[in-house]
């Protein structure tokens, strides 16, 4: 039974509604909470409902799918959204204190609400979907390889003037896996259609991690309703990975996939999983070392084998070898720079323009010595999951190319491992994240 | 939990192994010397990140702080004081506060006519900048010294205009910014 709860009703590791806190809300937390979750809910409107507006500086140009909700808000500018983001973080901090006391079905409930309206409303923030589609419709409509060009080869399709500028001689960075089982299939839709189902597969991705979260959380005895609230009530997942339909939320169900398969015994299964995850996105390689040492099965390896085998049998003849190039990805990737890095900011700190060639060295070696400790830990018996997600935050720390939504990779291992230092680490570096944000609150330059 | 599949190698072959070095199911209860050096390490880690957001964000404060003074200035002294598209360009290479704001010489699409450009330098003082120099540039172009001309104030001295004056050009200095 997870600590701190009680059930009234025996229940499976699925169970819901009849868990109880043990301790239950006192008048003024019962206030608290209910202001916290008002905040959360007006925030998220706020932010869906003037970006429902259209183009902005934080919207991207969209096809209309949120014309629905014109009329309601105010285009959607940098302070409205910066305040409604510290809100939501602040009133997240309040719910998280609390979420020891908070009745199961009140934080379902939220979670789901604020899931449902973001995923209502338009695409926040990001341009990232848009080059999903375009690189399904590249490869189903144009027949051109989306592994080997990029969107500036279908410059006549109706996608091209939604894709970000800087990825238009990009070939896609995602694996087969996203591409042929979550993209392709979309694209008969049409581009609003597509779009409309990118929104759906990113709520029914986040779902599935949600579940699999609480499912590994009692599976491993701890309280599954802050953990949830953790992850499922986060922004930066609500209004970041979510608002822009990001694939790192499927990615995620692909982890947590991974980790309640292991839970249940079932190596091959979990390894396989965990293949699937990385050929979503690459990162999600980073599992499989520590589930390998920890759990030093014969059935992991030939699980990530016969994944592998199968990938290679299935998009080889489809895209060549450049579909299962991870190697060629990730190091594509390493070179870009964003300005949100961390090691952007401590080059600025040290009175640097920016990172050097010599800087990507470092942070790399800084990488490797950290992902090295990590494994002799594990393989003295450290928690795999808590190791596998130090290294995902350790990837999104030392990165040069630092997004929002990057910094979720470790958020649903943080919650469903004893060490709580990972879960405090993440948050912290969330809560960096944010406050890099909020310069335009303070020098709003007056056009 | 179900176990059934085979562990590799064979526990007795991990056995063989110095105690020290063979794996574990789960972490010996030690005196948490390991776990106080990492969360010693993982406190000064970010330590440093909080520092470094918060000069960042100090800094972009000052740049936009300035950025809002160089534009007043510019819409002062070219008496464009309606100018919305006016570009401004850093000095990302070494990090001075040193400006240059071009926009267009007359209404018009932005870039689209010839650009009259200027220098601003040193602190802000009652919202404004100092200019002392400038140039101009023809449509459509890039800010390279073989595209400027007509160059006055400091931007003379410092040899910033390398092309002739084209026939009938605007090029007159700005007055207040003319050195």
């Amino acid at each position: 039974m997870p600590a701190g709860r009680v059930e009234r009703v025996g229940g499976s590791r699925w169970s819901i509604p009849n868990s109880q806190p043990a301790q239950p809300l006192s008048a003024w937390m019962r206030a608290l909470a209910g202001v916290c979750v008002l905040v959360l809910l007006a925030a998220t409107l706020e932010v869906v409902l003037d970006g429902a507006l259209g183009h902005a500086p934080l919207i991207p140009r969209s096809p209309a799918v949120s014309r629905w909700l014109v009329g309601i808000g105010e285009r959607l500018g940098y302070r409205v959204f910066l305040i409604a983001l510290l809100s939501f973080t602040a009133a997240y901090g309040g719910l998280l204190a609390l979420a020891r006391r908070l009745p199961a079905r009140w934080v379902i409930a939220l979670v789901l609400a604020l899931n449902l309206i973001v995923c209502a409303g338009p695409i926040l923030f990001s341009t990232d979907v848009f080059s999903y589609i375009a690189y399904a419709r590249m490869g189903l409509l144009h027949g051109i390889n989306p592994y080997l060009h990029g969107p500036h080869t279908i410059k006549s399709d109706a996608i091209y003037t939604y894709v970000g500028p800087d990825w238009l001689r990009t070939a896609t960075a995602y694996g087969p896996v996203y591409t042929l089982l979550f993209s392709y299939p979309l694209v008969p839709l049409g581009l609003k259609g597509a779009l409309w189902a990118m929104k759906l597969e990113a709520l029914l991705a986040s779902a599935a991690t949600l579940a699999l979260t609480w499912r590994c959380a009692r599976q491993r005895g701890i309280d599954p309703v802050p953990a949830l609230l953790a992850v499922g009530a986060n922004p930066l997942y609500v209004l970041y990975a979510l608002g822009g339909a990001h694939n790192d939320l499927v990615m995620n169900a692909f982890m947590m996939g991974a980790v309640t398969l292991t839970l249940a015994g079932r190596d091959a299964p979990a390894a396989i999983s965990v293949v699937a995850g990385a050929l979503v996105k690459t990162v999600a390689a980073a599992l499989l070392p520590f589930m390998l040492l920890a759990r030093r099965r014969t059935a992991t390896i030939w699980g990530v084998l016969g994944a592998i085998a199968l990938a290679a049998v299935v998009t080889i003849p489809i895209f060549g070898v450049r579909g299962l190039d991870i190697i060629a990805a990730l190091n594509r990737d390493a070179k870009l720079v964003s300005t949100d890095s961390f090691a952007t900011e401590i080059a600025h700190l040290f009175g640097k323009p920016g990172v050097f060639p010599i800087d990507h060295d470092l942070l790399k070696l800084a990488l490797v010595a950290i992902v090295a400790h990590l494994l002799w830990r594990t393989w003295r018996g450290y928690d795999w999951v808590a190791a596998s997600g130090w290294t995902l935050l350790a990837i999104a720390v030392t990165s040069t190319w630092l997004l929002a939504w990057y910094t979720l990779w470790s958020l649903p291992l943080a919650v469903v491992t004893r060490d709580r230092r990972l879960l405090i680490a993440t948050l912290g570096v969330q809560v960096l994240f944010i406050a890099h944000q909020t310069s335009p609150l303070f020098s709003v330059v007056s056009k | 939990m179900s176990d059934s599949s085979a562990s590799i190698p064979r526990a007795s072959v991990w056995e063989r192994l110095p105690e020290r070095l063979r794996p574990r199911e789960r972490e010996l209860r030690g005196r948490g010397d390991l776990r106080r050096i990492e969360s010693t390490l993982l406190a000064l880690a970010f330590v440093l990140l909080a520092i470094a957001v918060v000069n960042d964000v100090v800094l972009s404060t000052h740049v936009a702080y300035r950025i809002t003074a160089d534009l007043r200035t510019y819409r002062r002294l070219t008496g464009h004081e309606t100018y919305h598209n006016i570009s401004v360009e850093q000095d990302l290479v070494h990090h001075t506060s040193r400006d240059v704001l071009c926009g267009n010489t007359a209404p018009g699409p932005p870039g689209a006519l010839p650009q009259i450009c200027l220098i601003l330098t040193g602190p802000v003082r009652h919202g404004e900048r100092a200019s002392h120099g400038g140039f101009y540039l023809p449509p459509y172009t890039r800010d390279k010294r073989i595209s400027r001309y007509g160059c006055f104030g400091s931007a003379v001295r410092e040899e910033l205009c390398a092309a002739a004056i084209p026939p009938g050009a605007l090029h007159a200095p700005v007055p207040g910014a003319d050195g």
